[in-house]
């Protein structure tokens, strides 16, 4: 894979999709695929064990397991027939994907209670922040500009000048623990995920 | 075609790259050959014990995530996140069989559930209670980000666990699970290399891991000494880095952009 993300260009019959590199891309999707019905079994492996023990949970567990069994047919008709059947995109248009919506419209009020902690001026450094965040807020706002028309170059400069360059060594910093954590599960020293670490 | 490929700046990468693999290398054979290597300790993985601790006195769950990491391991960016936060997740496991404490994992990530369940396994059978494993307290969600965010939620404010350790590649749902872990008052340690989460999880985390320590924290859990020396190789790296940093920018200054186009890729 690295010899293909270097030379792939280079040298015949590296890359491409019938090719080594290829190959070895198309296994690691084929592996993840599976691992979606690994992942439904212990969906489902969650849910009976709910219903058999009869918690409080258990109806939620039951109406979970109705609703798989009922999509999984439908899904099952689909991939049979070729025929998507109303209910099966009914549920996906007016269900999963408006409470999904919902669900990441609420972010804004975690974000909003997120900012209060992290806003209040306890020390220098926090006051700081304040400060900065002021302007960066006043410079997005429009009532910001109709206050005075600085604040959107104060803001612009806090975010361009302020922020971009600690994000930047951030990310260079990052990348060179990535590699080091790379080279290290190269070599087979980096083993704390079969739990030899603890 | 052979000059075609020494021009090419990709080659000078990969060149850069053998010499950073080199440099980890003799560290960790220095490291191996008793060249004492003092790290500095990371609160947040020293805080890991207290979380725990906390919850066998208050006599209540551990939540445990690795985030949505794009729904799969492989993936440039996340799947080593996510790998780095299972490896967390072993040191936790066994913490937590050894005080009797229940932790429950929650992940998006399908492709993870074989390893995590290995990971959870192994930590159990290491203290010597593999009975007490059960394997449905590590809960996938199917590569979806809102059913897992919802599951989380719901589970937090039900079961209101005493900590929660979120370490792995984050995305928006970092923000309402801290959140939703500051509203019920559980100790909270975070960890993550998305540059894009760090604001909220520094705000709503008691601890946090930033950046490249999330994947020296396996290393100094792991206390090998060779596995530390990579640390240092990487340190000096950094250091090599800021000098060449320091020398483009004057270069850059005097008109000379030589440099910035060798290492351009």
């Amino acid at each position: 894979m690295m010899l293909d993300y270097f030379f792939g260009k280079n040298i015949p019959g590296l890359s491409g999709s019938g090719n080594l590199s290829g190959q070895l891309q198309a296994w690691a999707m084929i592996i993840q695929l599976m691992a979606i019905g690994l992942g439904a079994i212990n969906l489902l492996q969650v849910h009976f064990r709910q219903v058999s023990r009869k918690t409080n949970m258990a109806i939620y567990s039951a109406w979970f397991i109705v609703f798989f069994a009922f999509l999984l047919l439908l899904g099952l008709y689909k991939l049979a027939t070729g025929v998507e059947l109303y209910p099966y995109t009914w549920v996906f248009a007016n269900v999963y994907t408006s409470l999904g919506a919902t669900l990441y419209a609420i972010t804004g009020f975690y974000v909003f209670s997120a900012a209060y902690r992290a806003f209040r001026a306890r020390n220098v450094d926090a006051a700081i922040l304040l400060i900065g965040g002021i302007f960066v807020m006043l410079a997005n706002a429009p009532i910001g500009e109709v206050i005075w028309s600085g604040f959107p170059l104060l803001g612009n400069w806090f975010n361009n000048v302020g922020q971009i360059p600690g994000m930047r060594a951030f990310t260079v910093v990052g990348a060179l623990g990535l590699m080091a954590y790379g080279f290290r599960a190269l070599i087979g020293k980096e083993r704390g995920f079969y739990s030899e670490a603890a | 075609m052979g000059v075609w490929i020494i021009l090419d700046t990709k080659f000078i990468a990969l060149l850069l790259l053998i010499a950073s693999f080199a440099l980890f290398y003799a560290y960790m054979r220095l490291a191996k050959g008793g060249m004492k290597i003092k790290v500095r300790t990371f609160p947040a993985v020293a805080a890991i014990p207290e979380a725990i601790g906390r919850a066998a006195e208050m006599g209540k769950p551990v939540y445990y995530s690795t985030g949505m990491g794009q729904g799969t391991l492989n993936n440039q960016g996340n799947g080593p996140q996510t790998l780095a936060g299972i490896s967390i997740l072993g040191y936790a496991t066994r913490l937590c069989a050894k005080s009797g404490v229940k932790i429950t994992y929650f992940t998006p990530i399908a492709d993870s559930l074989p390893l995590v369940e290995e990971t959870m396994r192994t930590a159990y059978m290491a203290e010597g209670k593999p009975d007490d494993f059960d394997p449905t307290t590590a809960i996938n969600f199917q590569n979806e980000q809102s059913p897992y965010l919802t599951a989380s939620l719901g589970w937090i404010q039900r079961e209101k666990p005493a900590s929660a350790l979120l370490f792995g590649g984050f995305y928006y749902e970092s923000v309402c699970i801290a959140e939703a872990g500051n509203t019920i008052g559980a100790m909270q340690i975070g960890g993550t290399a998305n540059t894009h989460q760090l604001p909220f999880m520094i705000a709503a985390c008691d601890y946090m891991l930033i950046m490249e320590e999330l994947y020296a924290a396996s290393a100094e859990i792991s206390g090998n000494s060779d596995v530390i020396g990579s640390l240092r190789g990487e340190d000096i790296l950094k250091f090599l880095v800021l000098i060449s940093l320091g020398v483009g920018i004057i270069l850059a200054l005097v008109g000379n952009t030589s440099l910035i186009g060798l290492l351009k890729v």
